[in-house]
Parts: structure tokens; sequence; C-alpha cells
């Protein structure tokens, strides 16, 4: 079987239960992979190669006496460096957590292990998931398969780079203000920040109690509705976990978009925050695209992005700021700049700002709740420009703040971000899908319709 | 928000030793933080609630 390391989630899970594959010969595929690219892209902050190898065996013997764990069973994932896996420190890609040891599995990757999923390592991540990309951090920055001059976005920065690359495929991202589906925008891959509540956040380190999801990130919809439904579930230890049953996430992807109504929020990338051109080209083809295959697409207008954007900071510094208050008072130089920077932002928030925040988002939430009465699902922007180069500071700075993601981490709706084509300049842009409360089926749906027909799944990074 | 106006605030937090080490980097965090806020619509009616709304849960 050649080309191990592009076969799909679904395909390697097939493969292995009808034992036409080795997890093994996976699992060895892939780390071969990461030992000859990972030096170009610093996905991982470590790979644990020998537990891998150790549970690829153990799944070899059960799935040849035909037991299989479950529909993810032999296939490897790789872990974003924030989120706890037994034996493994969870450094959160900082100097603060360098020492740190994980002494159990999150819920996340307790379901993935029972799943059968192999883990494969802890990847990159901006410094705590906020900031950028940094140079003054104990690990490098991860950087675009796509062109490793440019920045793969983040702050699951090393889950996108890993999954476009062919490193694994399927990664665990978190998002409290994007950081799931700005990797996947930029590398051009498939990230879907779940409903609120959905993935249980516990053995997470926290970024803002109320803004943070966990989600997962794959190169096909399929791929990503097969995840979600491993991932997914009721925790009551969670605080904030959903007591919603979970769905049939990939029950209907084929089924077509005919007669659904499509919401299109022009005004985030026309008037808010003017995308580039080809990100604007790119839209308007993905929305003539599913009325070509039968859908109604219409205008919506929702509050602006700057003033989601906004009450997504307020809330998101005020809650960050109160789990890292007392280590920034004590050892400040233990963070990288832009963490140093984007944390200390908490203390300068007043308990009024956070409450006008907190009031003004329940309105918000009326009203995306108002429009997906009228619609069945909103199409918009994702990132309004390409990746720009890594090292362009200046750049970096001017157009990671240029997105449409916040909107739907202050109001909790499911947003999927993914492939809407390739820019001139050979990098991804992308597009957003957002749907009802815990209705990520018809988002996993429009997602499918639109990729069937751009064939986004079979667009590769040119690195070998 | 003036120079004064960020270093007691920066004191009042327990960031005596950023302000010492990194005062422009608290500089910077203090100017994120001044005019975010401006930029939410007051909601017109008093009554309005903040998410998560008031609910009593199984513990209460």
């Amino acid at each position: 079987m050649s080309d191990l390391h592009w076969m799909t989630v679904g395909a390697a899970a097939r493969a292995i239960a009808a034992k036409e594959l080795s997890p093994v010969d996976l699992t060895r595929a892939l780390l071969d992979r990461i030992e000859r690219l990972d030096p170009k892209l610093n996905a991982f902050i470590c790979v644990d190669g020998e537990a891998a190898m150790a549970a690829a065996l153990a799944a070899e013997t059960e799935a040849q006496s035909g037991r299989l764990r479950g529909p993810l069973h032999g296939v490897p994932v790789g872990i974003k460096d924030i989120i706890d896996v037994a034996g493994l420190p969870t450094t959160c890609h900082s100097k603060v957590r360098q020492d740190h040891m994980a002494s159990a599995d999150a819920v996340c990757v307790e379901k993935l292990r029972g799943a059968g999923a192999i883990v494969l390592g802890k990847l990159s991540t901006h410094e705590f998931a906020i900031g950028g990309p940094s140079f003054d951090l104990p690990w490098p920055p991860a950087r675009n398969p796509w062109n490793t001059d440019h920045h793969p976005g983040g702050s699951s920065s090393g889950s996108g780079s890993g999954v476009a690359a062919g490193l694994f495929p399927m990664a665990l991202g978190t998002d409290t203000g994007g950081s799931v589906r700005n990797p996947a925008s930029c590398c051009g891959i498939v990230g879907l920040k779940p409903t609120y509540g959905l993935v249980s956040r516990r053995g997470v380190f926290p970024l803002s109690f109320t803004l943070d999801h966990i989600g997962p990130m794959t190169r096909t919809v399929a791929d990503n509705a097969l995840m979600l439904q491993a991932i997914a579930g009721h925790d009551p230890l969670d605080p904030g976990s959903a007591v919603a049953s979970q769905g049939h996430y990939a029950a209907a992807l084929d089924g077509g978009i005919r007669g659904l109504r499509v919401g299109f929020v022009r005004h985030f990338h026309e008037t808010d925050t003017p995308a580039h051109p080809e990100v604007t080209a790119a839209l308007e083809h993905v929305a003539r695209s599913l009325q070509v295959e039968g859908a109604e697409v219409r205008t919506i207008t929702l509050p602006t992005l700057g003033e989601f954007g906004a009450v997504n900071r307020v809330i998101l510094q005020s809650e960050a700021w109160s789990i890292h208050g007392p280590w920034l008072g004590e050892r400040p130089g233990d963070y990288g700049k832009l963490g140093r920077q984007r944390l200390m932002a908490g203390a300068f928030m007043s308990a009024g700002d956070y409450m006008l925040a907190s009031r003004r988002r329940l309105q918000m939430i009326a009203e995306v709740e108002a429009a997906l009465r009228e619609v069945d699902v909103l199409l918009c922007a994702s990132s309004m420009d390409p990746a720009c180069r890594i090292e362009d500071t200046a750049e970096v700075e001017r157009t990671y703040p240029r997105q449409a993601r916040t909107p739907f981490n202050v109001t909790g709706h499911p947003a999927l971000a993914m492939m809407a084509g390739l820019s001139i300049g050979g990098m991804p842009v992308s597009v957003q899908f957002v749907g009802r409360y815990f209705d990520e089926a018809t988002v996993f749906r429009v997602a499918r319709a639109w990729e069937r027909v751009a064939g986004t799944d079979k667009k590769h990074p040119p690195i070998v | 928000m003036d120079k004064d106006t960020i270093e007691v605030l920066a004191r009042r937090a327990g960031l005596a030793r950023a302000l010492a080490e990194f005062p422009e980097d608290v500089t910077v965090a203090a100017k994120q933080a001044a005019d975010v806020a401006q930029k939410i619509r007051r909601p017109a009616d008093p009554a309005a609630e903040p998410w998560p709304p008031m609910k009593a849960g199984t513990t209460l």
C-alpha cells in the first residue's frame, strides 16, 4: 500500500478492520515521515514513538484476532500540548510548564484511545493557546507545509501543520477565539469548533472557561465527523458539559443540500473587515456552488465583527488573567513576549467591563439564534487573508485579528472552517460554515457538499 | 490610560516585578485593555442578564 501518509482516518480504519493494513506499518510509516519532515515543520513538541509503536503492536494483535476497540482502531492521532496525555508533560509550549507531568489522560484523549486511536505525541501551540508565532519560547513555532516560510495559523499550529503535511491523519485542537479554525484555514484542512459543552474540557489547560472548546482537525469532512463521534458526550465532572444527547454526525453526510437554506454573512468580509480579494472571490464561488447544488442562499446580517471581537477579548482576557495572574506576578520572565503582553491585559479589565461583555453576549446569542431560525446554516469568512510569512512580525500582527471566528466562540454555535481554494501564491484560502446548537450533522452535510464539488480533500501541500 | 494610572493598576494587580523588568509589555497590555470595552454596545434594558443565565444547579 503506497502513500500511507495521505490515507484518511476512515480508509485506514476500514483497512485495519479488514486485516488489509497493519497498524504497525501505518504507525512506522508516519513516524518515519515525522523524523524526515518535522525538523522543517516543528509540529511536535514531543514525539512518543516508543509508546506509539507499543500501542500499534497491541492494536495489530487485537485486529488479527477480530477484536476492534472502536471506529478509530489502530489510527494515529496528534494531541495539542495543552491537553493532558498520561505520562507526558503538558507544557502549553511555555517555560512556565516545562517541568509539568500529566498523571492521567484528558477525557477527550481517553475517549480517542477508547475508540482505538494511537497517540503519536504532543503538538506545538501558541504559548498557552494565546498570542501568535513566537521565537522566544523553549520550542520553535510550527510552520506551514504549503510554504515553510509562512505561518500555519494558531493556536493549534502543530495540529494544523501536521495534519496538512501527512504526519498524522487527525489531531486534537482547542478553540477559544478561533484556534482550531485558524490553522485549519491557513493549512487547508478541516477544523471544527463543536457546540460549547459538547466535548469535555476536563484535562485541558484552560484559557477562558466560558469560551474554550476542544475540536477535531482532519483532512476530510467525513474524518472530522468520525473523530467528533469519538470525543463528544456528556461529562458530569466538567461543569460546562452539556447534557444534550450525542448526534450521529456522519449520518447525512452525503445526503446533498437540495432545499437547504444558507445565510451568507457578507458584511463580515465586505464591510466589517474587508477581505483580501482572493478570499472574497473564493467565498462567492462557494456560495454559487452551493446554489448549483440546490441550496437557497440569502444574505444575513449579524452584529459587527468589531463588537463580537471586543466581547470575546474582554471575556477571554479577564478569565485568562484569573488563571495566569499569580504566575505573571512572580515569574513574568518565564513567558514569551507575546503571551506576556496578551495575558497581562486582563489585569487592566474592570469587573464592569466583564459584566458588560457578558450581558451583551447573551443578546448576541439571541441575534444569532434568530438568524438560525430563518436559515439552516450560515456561510461566512474564516480568515480574511492567506497566511503570511512567519518572520514578518508586522504582517502577522496585521492579519491575525482579521478573521470571523470569534463570533461563534462568543455564542457557542458549532463552526467549521475548511479550504475554499488556493491563492495565486499557492496558499490556502478558507470558508466557514456555522450551524444551530448541537446540529453539527447539518454543518458537516454542507461542508461535505462543498468538498465534493471542489475536491478540497484531494489537495495536499507540495511537501515530500 | 496615562503612565501613572498604568503603574498604579499594575502594582494593584501584583505586577510590580513585570513593571520593573518588562515596562514596555505592561504598557502594551494596558493599552490593549483600555479601549476595548468601549466598542461594546451597552444593553438598553437594565434587566438584560449576563451569559450564562442564572439558574439553580443540582448542587445548590
